[in-house]
């Protein structure tokens, strides 16, 4: 490539490399930047701070008590999902007639945004009269308080984002197992492995690459959730499923708190990268 | 192809089942077993949607009659009504979904093409800084959640002017790392053959990238499109803090704003909630085997 040839990586890069680094780096870099930053009120305007924010922040227990819901939140949900999806994916490839049109329903979720998601479940919650109370009052449980006690708001936060999270990893897990080559199954099993020896030492195996990603891709989605409490419980009862994403955005957005809200958002990011570095390398050195 | 290797592995079978006296009985109870469970899963997925969609056209005072306690009426609306429907257009919900079909198709058309031809400079060209653009400019951003990174974004934006303006809401959303990411992969596997052919023939990399290597990615283009489409039509965090004008106000918005407006206006909260959905339902379900292709071809397998 020579002359005029030799920009054309460039000329096919720039549009798209542009925007990412103006709107996605640019403001990675500053959140971490404006998290060292106040409010001044002698002068007005923002005025360096150092490390004043996160020593706000880290002081602050409504922020500790976030991160454990957080924490909580995070582990129950994302290992809840993962397993969950690739169960689903293990039914939806199943080879029986009709397979087809149960992968279309499975799928329906996926076109379902969460906001969709908090509205319909949360009225299907409703600790009066909701469908679920409903069904359970069948078999003779008594209404439960879903959304309105501290031993179950989470849960029935996790409960919706399950719903809708799980169908998009079942597809990726089910693309995945439909790259599984027939050939290597089968000489499994005349090698006499049994289901579930197949599943572990064939299967699995060769899903890792897949796991990872999924893995990931629904930690670093579920960080973020953010409607269902905003919608449903504020963060509520005594701070229950006070999520870190919720509370930066009280801080920031409501109280007008940029500082603290922005040194908060910096401690995820960072946690965010711990925990992906954590599943990368648990992942990698396993097999 | 799925009725020719199930005829493989059941050729497979009679191997593994000698020990059985009735390998048959076995194998139909197993089926059998399948489908319950297939069953359940879709009755879970598909209830709260049945439920909502039946409320949606029941009047108000009765939109929990038959939900508690449960019957399967629940799952019909009881005296079908359109009032939910007709008070929701009464208060804009037609403009919101005209807003939100406006954003996602302009962020399907420009940003599919910006994110399908830096895919393509990261699959086909070599040049400097290649690994170090990759890894910062596609796997970091895809790491970083974009609602953490929504203060100096909206700080960013306003400093442009932009606040309520449709730029505000297009813009920032059209660079995707993640279409970026499935470009790439998918154009990886066109063969070189083609390419060669093409610039032997004199055309020009652009004409090359537009007339050869586009017709031929349907699946990624699709399941691009879709992505985008589905990012800017689930749009909230964003469109919540940027452009809270009321003409610019989009479909996820809308939902929200009646939910904590009209707390107890169920049935208005479901109808809306019901249009927000069948649109990408609708888009979803017809190109659902070209996900799956995509998705393959991304080599996530190792």
């Amino acid at each position: 490539m020579t002359g005029r040839e030799r920009f054309m990586p460039y000329v096919f890069l720039l549009p798209a490399l542009a925007l990412i680094v103006i709107f996605n780096l640019f403001p990675t870099i500053a959140t971490l930047i404006e998290s060292l930053h106040g409010n001044s009120l002698v002068r007005g305007g923002r005025v360096f701070v150092g490390l004043g924010n996160f020593n706000r922040v880290l002081n602050d227990p409504i922020f500790w008590k976030s991160m454990q819901v957080t924490g909580l939140f995070s582990v129950l949900v994302n290992t809840i999902q993962v397993v969950l999806a690739l169960g689903l994916a293990l039914l939806a490839n199943s080879r029986v007639r009709g397979i087809t049109v149960f992968r279309s329903i499975y799928l329906l979720p996926v076109a379902v945004s969460i906001n969709v998601t908090t509205v319909v479940w949360g009225l299907m919650l409703n600790s009066e009269g909701g469908l679920i109370n409903g069904m359970l009052s069948l078999v003779g449980i008594e209404r439960q308080p879903f959304l309105i006690a501290p031993t179950h708001a989470l849960w029935s936060i996790i409960v919706l984002a399950t719903w809708k999270g799980v169908p998009l990893w079942t597809l990726f897990f089910l693309a995945g197992l439909q790259g599984i080559p027939q050939t290597v199954l089968e000489a499994a099993r005349i090698d006499g492995a049994g289901r579930w020896q197949c599943f572990r030492f064939v299967t699995l195996p060769l899903l890792r690459g897949v796991l990872l990603f999924v893995l990931v891709a629904d930690t670093v989605a579920n960080f973020l959730l953010f409607a269902p409490v905003l919608l449903l419980t504020k963060g509520g009862p005594q701070l229950s499923t006070n999520l870190v994403m919720y509370e930066t955005y009280r801080r920031g957005f409501v109280y007008g708190d940029l500082g603290v809200s922005s040194a908060m958002l910096s401690l995820m990011l960072l946690l965010v990268f711990a925990v992906i570095g954590v599943q990368f390398t648990l992942l990698r050195r396993r097999t | 192809m799925g009725a020719k290797t199930g005829r493989a592995i059941s050729a497979a079978q009679p191997l593994q089942g000698l020990k059985l006296p009735s390998h048959v009985w076995r194998h139909t109870g197993e089926r059998l077993l399948i489908y319950v469970l297939l069953v359940l899963v879709a009755l879970m997925a598909l209830l709260p949607l049945m439920w909502a969609f039946a409320a949606s056209f029941t009047p108000n005072a009765r939109v929990f009659d038959y939900a508690f306690p449960f019957s399967l009426r629940a799952l019909f609306p009881v005296e079908f009504t359109l009032e939910a429907y007709d008070a929701i257009f009464a208060r804009g919900f037609g403009d919101a979904l005209k807003n939100s079909f406006w954003l996602s198709g302009v962020t399907v058309v420009l940003g599919g093409t910006i994110n399908a031809l830096a895919g393509f400079a990261f699959a086909r060209f070599e040049f400097r800084g290649k690994r170090i653009l990759f890894l910062t400019v596609i796997l970091l951003p895809f790491l970083v959640p974009v609602d953490l990174t929504a203060i100096p974004r909206f700080i960013l934006v306003n400093s442009l002017d932009w606040r309520n303006t449709w730029q505000a809401l297009i813009v920032p959303g059209l660079g995707n790392s993640l279409a970026i990411f499935l470009f790439r992969q998918f154009f990886e596997e066109i063969p070189q053959d083609l390419i060669d052919a093409a610039r032997v023939d004199g055309a020009s990399w652009l004409r090359l990238f537009f007339n050869v290597v586009l017709p031929l990615s349907r699946p990624v283009l699709i399941t691009a499109a879709l992505f985008l489409f589905l990012q800017q039509w689930d749009a909230y965090f964003w469109p919540l803090l940027v452009a809270p004008r009321p003409e610019l106000r989009l479909v996820q918005v809308a939902i929200s704003t009646a939910v904590e407006e009209h707390r107890t206006r169920w049935n208005e909260q479901l109808a809306g909630s019901m249009l927000a959905a069948i649109v990408p339902i609708l888009l979803l379900l017809p190109f659902q085997r070209y996900y799956i292709q995509a998705v393959t071809s991304s080599g996530l397998k190792d």
